[in-house]
């Protein structure tokens, strides 16, 4: 099922995109090409030979509307620099001016830090009515999907590296709780609990005691903790795994019940965000999250009878 | 009574201090030699973090070019009237999309939603209800069977979606309930 659900999210991307771009062409929703009249205010007044020169840019509404066919367009002044090369005049929008799209998109395709055009006409007077003309924007969706794709794999590395430090340090914990039989003593006090959701681990086994740990620190809202505890149980599980990469039984339990997410205390994400609110919320993510976990647990054991999802053995 | 802040912050001040002291010191009492243990576990660290990444990249890759393409907001479009049968409000549909697939992607919806609800309006309950009460299901997937290289998933998956959808739908009527 990953299979198709991860072709699928790659395949549907590509459409979506293509589609959108391709509505973009038609409609021609940047106006590529086409100026667009813009008043240039100047401070005291023109000067022909400085090449940059601060200015203010003013949009009016109805332009706009009437250029990109958008009646919320409002119309504004933003400061900018005017530019004087040989290639002819350009205004620039001063970097923290916060355009309305579409212009938004168009200064972050053809910006590469700013966002610019070209101006037709000669200056005059302290205020010049002219006509900008941004560079071209196409495939504004392709390129973004292509660029999600690189900064994503980018992430991956990222998140995994990070994870580095959490996960030596459980690892080692966990090193010196069965070396000194803290785990074992855990196994035999809970197994009675939770060996009926793991009916195929064996008795006494450690993976029991990992599992336990993983479970409690989701339920106390660890994450942190709860990460490296839920894969040294991955760990062990595999060790009574017969196939090499297949999932076992107590492997989809444990892992559905990890995201199912057990939860009593919550996440210290969610807490961060909606700061005291989160007390209103206690019930209803205690409730919820129950409720999906029986849900899910039931899944598990259902799905789990399945033809086309039983067990490997070897 | 700002009670749950409480007793998080006595769980995440205490609980962790207690493992981190704890289990070295009852190694002690058993006459482990806890450094050399330590070390030794605390090596897999590594090697697990490598064995993750090409999991996590297959995954967020996708997922990012997903995110990227505005098929999100397509999605929700076509949800609309399917979800509305059931009553629930379309303002919620996206956490409903976002939730399994990006942790940092469901926090800024969150976020948006409290700047454009506020952070009182039922809208903004049952999404941080959602957030709550589920995980990033394929994020933890490729985490937890990437550590142990597992790539037929079985039923994982639709166990982890069906349990996921329920509880989008629960988190919906849940919230009415409380505070409707």
């Amino acid at each position: 099922m990953l299979n198709y659900i991860w072709g699928g999210l790659i395949v549907l991307s590509l459409v979506f995109a293509l589609t959108s771009d391709i509505t973009d062409f038609v409609q021609d929703t940047y106006r590529n090409g086409t100026p667009l009249p813009v008043t240039i205010i100047f401070e005291e007044e023109y000067h022909a030979d400085t090449r940059r020169q601060y200015v203010e840019v003013q949009l009016s509404g109805t332009d706009l509307t009437a250029h990109y066919g958008d009646s919320t367009m409002t119309g504004n002044t933003w400061p900018g620099v005017l530019l004087q090369t040989s290639a002819g005049r350009e205004l620039r929008f001063a970097e923290e001016a916060s355009l309305a799209e579409p212009l938004q998109t168009i200064c972050q395709e053809t910006g590469q830090e700013d966002c610019r055009g070209a101006l037709q006409g000669i200056p005059a007077g302290t205020e010049w009515q002219t006509a900008i003309t941004f560079r071209s924007v196409r495939w504004v969706k392709m390129n973004a999907i292509a660029g999600a794709a690189l900064d994503f794999a980018r992430t991956a590395v990222t998140l995994a590296l990070g994870l580095i430090g959490g996960l030596g340090l459980w690892m080692g914990l966990l090193k010196i709780a069965e070396a000194s039989g803290m785990l074992q003593a855990l196994v035999r006090f809970t197994q009675p609990l939770i060996r009926p959701l793991f009916p195929k681990v064996p008795k006494d086994h450690p993976a029991l005691g990992l599992i336990v740990l993983n479970l409690s620190a989701n339920m106390l809202g660890m994450g942190n903790a709860a990460t490296p505890l839920g894969i040294k149980a991955m760990q062990e599980l595999q060790t009574l795994n017969e196939t090499e990469d297949t999932a076992t039984d107590p492997m989809v339990m444990l892992l559905t019940m990890n995201t199912a997410s057990v939860q009593i205390l919550p996440p210290v994400t969610l807490v961060a965000i909606m700061g005291l609110q989160i007390n209103q919320l206690f019930f209803s993510i205690l409730i919820t999250t129950g409720l999906s976990l029986i849900v899910g647990i039931t899944a598990v054991k259902l799905l789990g009878r399945l033809k086309r999802y039983r067990e490997v053995t070897s | 009574m700002n009670i749950v802040q409480l007793f998080l912050d006595y769980a995440s001040a205490l609980v962790l201090p207690a493992i981190l002291v704890g289990f070295p010191l009852y190694g002690m009492i058993r006459k482990v030699r806890v450094y050399e243990v330590f070390v030794d576990g605390a090596k897999e660290g590594f090697h697990v973090a490598v064995m993750i990444i090409p999991y996590l990249i297959a995954i967020l890759f996708a997922i990012g070019m997903f995110r990227a393409s505005g098929a999100m907001d397509f999605l929700t479009d076509l949800l609309r009237p399917v979800v509305g049968l059931i009553g629930i409000p379309a303002e919620v549909i996206p956490m409903g999309i976002v939730r399994p697939l990006t942790g940092s992607g469901s926090v800024g919806i969150v976020l948006d939603m409290i700047s454009q609800f506020g952070e009182d309006s039922i809208f903004v309950k049952m999404a941080a209800t959602m957030f709550g009460s589920t995980e990033t299901t394929f994020y933890v997937i490729a985490v937890y069977f990437g550590a142990v290289n597992i790539r037929k998933t079985r039923h994982a998956v639709p166990a982890g979606l069906i349990a996921d959808i329920f509880a989008m739908i629960a988190a919906v009527y849940v919230v009415l309930f409380l505070f409707g």
